[in-house]
């Protein structure tokens, strides 16, 4: 560690601009996967993909492969996917259900808490079991069901991290159930993309490149409501790109939608089901405001998107690959003819087939085609800068760091990147147990 | 020739249409291969059970796979431009059923695509489709065609080809 030379970040993400090598550099995953995937909070998975004992899912958090498992006593647990023994994987696919989880080379065997329980031949053992439990986070809490991880445990607690603006986009696609909770069970889609994972918080949240990047799915499909929400160009478009804090943003199309349900493509007639459940269960005058302002088009630092009634993680795979994977929304205690209709929209507008998605993929690994070998010690050279300044003069300062834009700003790139560079610049999270 | 025979040879002469149509990206004439209610699904794993309760690839419909290939005619489809250069080898065709106006089919594929839009890799697409055929006008066209890929469980690439 010692012998490789720091990169200085805070030289390579100024105010305005970026430098390309903080796509393209391998030492920038590293340094990534320590400070903001190991020493910060990173989303794992939602509890409605486990809902009963035993029920597990495998995911990545940074470099580290983990199983998240609800336990006997119905706790969410997130355990490393590796045997303390030798360190075999314990679990191989996405999902699953077992009653322990045991090793399939010595045969050693753990409860759902990770604790070890059993090992083959016990005489020739006397090491203490409490020991050699499965390696498991610093910290493990969860917000309406979102549950997120600290590996290093030092963090401080989950509510800082999301914050108002982290949190409020939660609250605002689980407020969207009429029992406030939503389902996350349909299984992820993954899309593999070469790029780097960071061209994703971006383009996701770009309210800027609509026109070009998708103009086939806009003369396609000219009844979209993203018409009206974040294509008609700047004059007229009320929508808002804002930097909620602590790397947390998003599009928010609330102002421009201009009937109930314009973010379902519907209207109450249309879902007279949902719309019913709705006002059962929140009263008229709030389920009017929900059926207004639909859900959240946004991004919780690092790895979560909240794509309006879509959920997707992103993985970084290697310096030039990433997966983006995504599920559907699906809302609890509605009519089952709802969750289909938001299942056929997700299968529109995420994933490698979908009519939007695959056209920001192209765009990501055209942008890490031309990043190639870009080296930190070109920007003193002013080669291979990106311009993210678009919006900064007429940016307004909401209450603290907040600011918001036009949709068509760099607002939302740069709440990403100003907060990478505060990540990044201090190290993350001080470390708790020592390394 | 016996009838049974003769349906096969009307079989595989439709699928090596269909194929090569497809690895052409000649869309519209695709596209006129299919019924008014086409279905078309690629879902995210074993093709089972509803495939309207399942998140997939791609389950379209006919409306929706007519929006698909409008998207594609636009020129404007960047994950598909310039089209990928394609080639795929049908073969292991096994008729599953023909009762006079339908027959299911089912073939394996290896389909090769050159992703020329970025960084020219070779994507290879090994998969199992099963097809309903159906005949009227005195010719076949396809009703449903759903597509098994080998890799279904896994991430993907960009998937915006006609399988």
């Amino acid at each position: 560690m010692g012998e490789r030379p720091l990169l200085d970040y805070q030289a390579l993400v100024t105010d305005a601009r970026v430098h390309g090598s903080l796509y393209a550099d391998p030492q920038v995953l590293e340094d990534e996967f320590e400070r903001i995937f190991t020493r910060g909070w990173v989303f794992v998975g939602h509890e409605s993909e486990i809902p009963e004992p035993g029920d597990w899912v495998t995911r990545r958090l940074g470099r580290e492969p983990v199983i998240m498992v609800r336990d006997r006593d119905g706790r969410v647990q997130v355990l490393a996917n590796r045997c303390a023994h030798r360190g075999t994987a314990l679990c191989w696919e996405q999902r699953g259900h077992n009653s322990s989880f045991q090793c399939g080379y010595h045969a050693w065997t753990f409860g759902l808490d990770g604790s070890l329980r059993a090992v083959p031949y016990p005489a020739g053992f006397d090491r203490d079991k409490e020991d050699l439990a499965l390696d498991r986070p610093g910290q493990v809490e969860s917000y309406r069901g979102f549950v997120f991880a600290d590996p290093d445990g030092g963090a401080g607690p989950l509510a800082d991290h999301l914050g108002q603006g982290g949190a409020g986009l939660l609250d605002r696609l689980c407020d969207l159930s009429p029992t406030g909770s939503i389902d996350l069970s349909r299984g992820w889609i993954g899309h593999r993309v070469d790029s780097n994972w960071k061209m994703w918080p971006e383009s996701d949240n770009d309210g800027y490149h609509l026109n070009w990047v998708h103009a086939s799915m806009v003369s396609a499909a000219p009844d979209t409501y993203y018409q009206e929400v974040v294509l008609g160009g700047e004059s007229g478009n009320q929508s808002r790109a804002v930097d909620w804090g602590g790397g947390h943003f998003e599009l928010d199309f609330r102002p421009s939608y201009r009937h109930e349900l314009a973010w379902l493509g519907a209207s109450r007639e249309k879902v007279p089901g949902y719309c019913e459940s709705l006002e059962a269960a929140h009263g008229s005058e709030r389920a009017t405001q929900l059926l207004w302002e639909g859900p959240p088009h946004g991004f919780v630092f690092p790895n979560l998107f909240l794509g309006e009634m879509n959920v997707a993680i992103i993985e970084p795979v290697s310096t030039n690959e990433m997966v983006h994977w995504h599920t559907c929304v699906q809302l609890e205690g509605v009519d089952e003819a709802f969750n289909r209709r938001l299942l056929r929209q997700s299968e529109a507008a995420l994933g490698p087939a979908a009519f939007i998605v695959p056209d920001d993929a192209v765009t990501a690994e055209r942008m890490q085609l031309a990043f190639g070998g870009a080296r930190a010690d070109w920007a003193p050279a002013g080669r291979a800068w990106i311009d993210m300044s678009r919006g900064l003069a007429r940016e307004q300062v909401l209450e603290g760091t907040r600011r918001a834009g036009l949709v068509s700003d760099e607002t939302t790139n740069r709440a990403f990147w100003h907060h990478y560079r505060r990540v990044m610049t201090s190290g993350g999270a001080p470390s708790s147990r020592g390394r | 020739m016996s009838d049974s025979e003769d349906v096969r040879r009307q079989v595989e002469d439709f699928l090596y249409l269909e194929a090569r149509l497809a690895d052409e990206s000649r869309y519209q004439e695709w596209e006129a291969l299919v019924t008014d209610d086409m279905r078309y699904w690629v879902p995210a794993g074993p093709a089972e059970g509803d495939r309207d309760d399942s998140l997939s690839y791609i389950n379209d419909n006919r409306a929706r796979l007519a929006t698909r290939i409008r998207q594609l005619c636009t020129g404007k489809r960047h994950a598909q431009t310039p089209p990928s250069p394609m080639r795929r080898i049908v073969s292991n065709i096994e008729i599953l059923s023909d009762d006079g106006t339908e027959i299911h089919v089912t073939s394996n594929f290896v389909l090769y695509e050159l992703a020329v839009q970025s960084k020219g890799r070779l994507r290879i697409w090994p998969g199992r489709a099963t097809h309903i055929l159906r005949r009227g006008d005195g010719r076949l066209r396809m009703a449903a065609k759903s597509v098994e890929l080998v890799t279904a469980g896994e991430p993907q690439p960009n998937l915006t080809i006609l399988l």
